[in-house]
């Protein structure tokens, strides 16, 4: 029962949003609404998953003295503030998670002045390696590795106002977007979709068991 | 060591702060340079100038602090746009880390440019979990999914969703995407329930979305801060009040932000045509091998 | 003068650039203060914004319509069950529909939504005015070759060898528009935070200092 039962309710869960895009019939309408309700309230219970396994594996690094300890404290000490007014706001403390009278809360005040330079900060390091790679890495060492070249060449320049001021390169930049580069995508679509969608069959039928820790045999 | 892989081989550091010069001159001595507007803008901001004011827009706000700079813009130029033209909006956000605080601090901001009453003119749903879920249930019941805005105020309560009960009354949405939300509503919101949408996508993002909007699945296109700066420059071509808002000097506009991509991107296109040239002769001298292949 | 908190972004901004020029404690400290605050995030985001109004409120509120929403609640619950050894087992039961209501939109939207209308707009005419003949052509061909180059049931020999090499050129045209865009979006990332950085932070400072 304990492999056969999940399996079962993966195989009804999967099939209710296919026939309810078929079949308006009033009873399948109201199971597919259902679902999705239901489906809200997983979700949000299933993103919060993940705080529990990174408290566990920094917990036990502190409590190992593991190389790099005091940064887990870091961690912990961040968690604890940002998701401490978090949980305080369900409770009327400070007014909620975003503006009172347009004043931020302190929830969205660690937002703005924490998380959000944090966060863009990591991500703005990429153009940085980005540059280093495109003199380091960008070779023309064949035809479709020119190709490749000459391509980005030619988007970067006709996507900036200078370029765009050269006669012809915006209308060949759109044509390049607009043709062989929608052609491509279209391609990687479709195949992916089919991928996606054969997958998707696999799991619903029992096929593909993985994600519920079971084996083929099981 | 020939000159060609000494230079091969320059320190990454050297080629950081070419990067970062670059963006700080035109930063702090903006040059003006004109955008040139292309068809997926111009496609986005005709269908929002066709919408009639009391129209119901969505704005979506499917992004977080990580592609703040590219969909920021973006958000602004196309609330900027509904309020300009008198079209009502309810905004959302379903992108889990960071959505919801985007989308208050954007329509905060951007509503106060403008003589407008919060729940009459525009409203703020919040965050909503469930992702296909949510997007499935809101064809059906978007009071039930979004019981209360982002506030805590309850939605019942809001003037404006007294007129809108599910995406059935909405004229249009707007998302502002980072990763796949974007190509949700048009996979899944614009194929089964057949709302209109317009995608603002990271540039990373763009080429693919090029796809879906050849086969009209998509009604416009804003790539990256290229496509806000050519939003911003419709705006501002045909609305008068909105100009104004985008002379302010505190104001940080994407239009501004092309002047830095044109340095930089010059920068890159020449480290990519020094780095060839520089493997090229290293390579096909006998003696310097393809020690940086 | 910046306030406090235009402060602390600015030297936590700060810290994470310092790893440029070589990893050190101090962006060690704030890649580790991300990773907290990030998940502290969820915490509040996800309870206040749907836990909260969609389950709790629903529940208290009105029992009678909402009764269901209790099995939802237990569900979500249940994938927690991972975490008790003994009962790790029950957390299938949970991730099973949730898992399997997820793929079956999946297939929906994948078939529906891409495949569907993708090779709709494919099946284009090769006659007509201009040049719209050639760019539908172009088109065409791109698509199914570059489908072919990524078919791997057949091998890439012949026929299916030319019309796959023929894929990856399309492919190689449309990274490299991609790599251009790629450049475009990290640079705006760049602009956004030494944006922060000069007009935010040192613009106020150096106006009240000098």
């Amino acid at each position: 029962m304990r492999s056969q039962l999940p399996l079962i309710l993966t195989f009804v869960a999967g099939v209710i949003p296919v026939i309810a895009l078929f079949s308006p019939h009033p009873v399948m309408v109201r199971i597919a609404s259902r679902a999705d309700r239901w489906l809200v309230i997983m979700y949000a219970f299933a993103i919060l998953l993940g705080v529990v396994s990174v408290v566990q594996s920094n917990t036990k690094k502190i409590a190992r003295r593991d190389r790099g300890w005091p940064y887990a404290i870091v961690l912990l000490a961040g968690l604890t503030v940002m998701g401490g007014f978090g949980i305080l706001a369900n409770f009327g403390i400070f007014g909620g998670i975003t503006t009172v009278a347009g004043r931020p809360t302190p929830f969205q005040w660690c937002y703005s002045n924490v998380f959000l330079p944090l966060q863009a900060t990591m991500f703005s390091l990429l153009a940085f390696y980005m540059a280093s790679a495109s003199f380091r890495a960008f070779r023309a060492r064949n035809l479709a590795a020119g190709l490749l070249m000459i391509s980005a060449i030619i988007v970067m320049f006709g996507r900036i106002p200078v370029g765009e001021a050269v006669p012809f390169v915006p209308m060949i930049t759109e044509w390049i977007m607009d043709n062989p580069n929608a052609a491509a995508q279209r391609g990687i679509i479709i195949g992916a979709a089919l991928g996606a969608a054969s997958m998707s069959l696999r799991v619903i039928l029992g096929i593909e068991r993985s994600h519920l820790g079971l084996g083929k045999g099981e | 060591m020939r000159l060609a892989d000494r230079l091969l081989a320059v320190d990454r550091r050297i080629i950081y702060l070419l990067v970062g010069i670059g963006t700080l001159i035109p930063l702090l001595f903006p040059i003006g340079l004109p955008v040139t507007i292309t068809p997926p803008v111009r496609s986005a901001f005709e269908k929002i100038e066709s919408l009639p004011p009391g129209s119901v827009v969505v704005v979506s706000f499917d992004y977080g602090p990580s592609t703040a700079p590219e969909n920021d813009p973006q958000a602004d130029a196309v609330l900027r746009h509904c309020f300009a033209r008198k079209i009502r909006v309810v905004g959302m956000a379903l992108y889990s880390l960071g959505g919801l605080s985007v989308a208050v601090e954007e329509m905060n901001k951007v509503a106060a440019e403008f003589p407008l009453e919060y729940g009459v003119d525009y409203v703020n749903l919040g965050y909503k979990d469930g992702a296909q879920a949510a997007l499935r249930r809101m064809n059906e019941n978007l009071h039930e999914l979004f019981p209360r805005d982002a506030f805590g105020r309850p939605v019942s309560e809001l003037p404006l969703m007294q007129d809108v009960r599910s995406l059935r009354e909405v004229d249009l949405v707007v998302s502002l995407a980072t990763g796949i939300i974007g190509e949700w509503w048009i996979n899944l919101v614009n194929a089964q329930f057949g709302t209109p949408v317009i995608v603002g996508s990271t540039a990373i993002g763009t080429p693919k979305y090029y796809a879906y909007l050849k086969a009209r699945q998509a009604e416009g296109l804003l790539g990256g801060l290229k496509g806000a700066s050519e939003y911003e420059r419709m705006l501002s071509d045909r609305y008068p009040v909105v100009a104004e808002i985008y002379r302010s000097p505190t104001l940080y506009t994407a239009t501004q932000g092309m002047d830095i991509q044109t340095i930089v991107h010059l920068v890159i296109i020449a480290l990519v045509v020094l780095g060839n040239v520089l493997y090229f002769v290293s390579r096909f001298r006998p003696a310097s091998g393809d020690r940086h292949a | 003068m910046p306030s406090i908190g235009t402060w602390l972004g600015a030297l936590l901004s700060l810290a994470i650039l310092s790893f440029l020029y070589k990893d050190n404690p101090l962006f060690r400290f704030a890649e580790s203060l991300f990773a907290g605050v990030a998940l502290g995030y969820y915490i509040g985001n996800q309870t206040n914004q749907t836990i909260k109004p969609n389950l709790v409120l629903a529940l208290t509120r009105d029992f009678a319509a909402n009764w269901d929403l209790i099995f939802a609640g237990l569900l979500g619950i249940g994938l927690y069950f991972r975490y008790i050894k003994k009962l790790a087992w029950l957390a299938r039961v949970p991730l099973g529909i949730y898992v399997g209501y997820y793929v079956g939109v999946t297939i929906t939207q994948k078939l529906h939504g891409e495949v569907l209308p993708q090779m709709k707009d494919t099946i284009l005419p090769l006659s007509g005015p201009g040049l719209a003949p050639l760019w539908n052509g172009l088109m065409i061909v791109g698509v199914f070759s570059v489908l072919l180059y990524f078919f791997f049931s057949l091998e890439h020999r012949g026929a299916v060898g030319v019309a796959s090499r023929v894929g990856i050129l399309f492919v190689m045209v449309s990274f490299g528009a991609a790599f251009g865009y790629t450049v475009m979006g990290r640079i705006s990332l760049l602009i956004g935070r030494f944006n922060f950085l000069v007009n935010d932070w040192l613009r106020p400072l150096l106006g009240a200092v000098f």
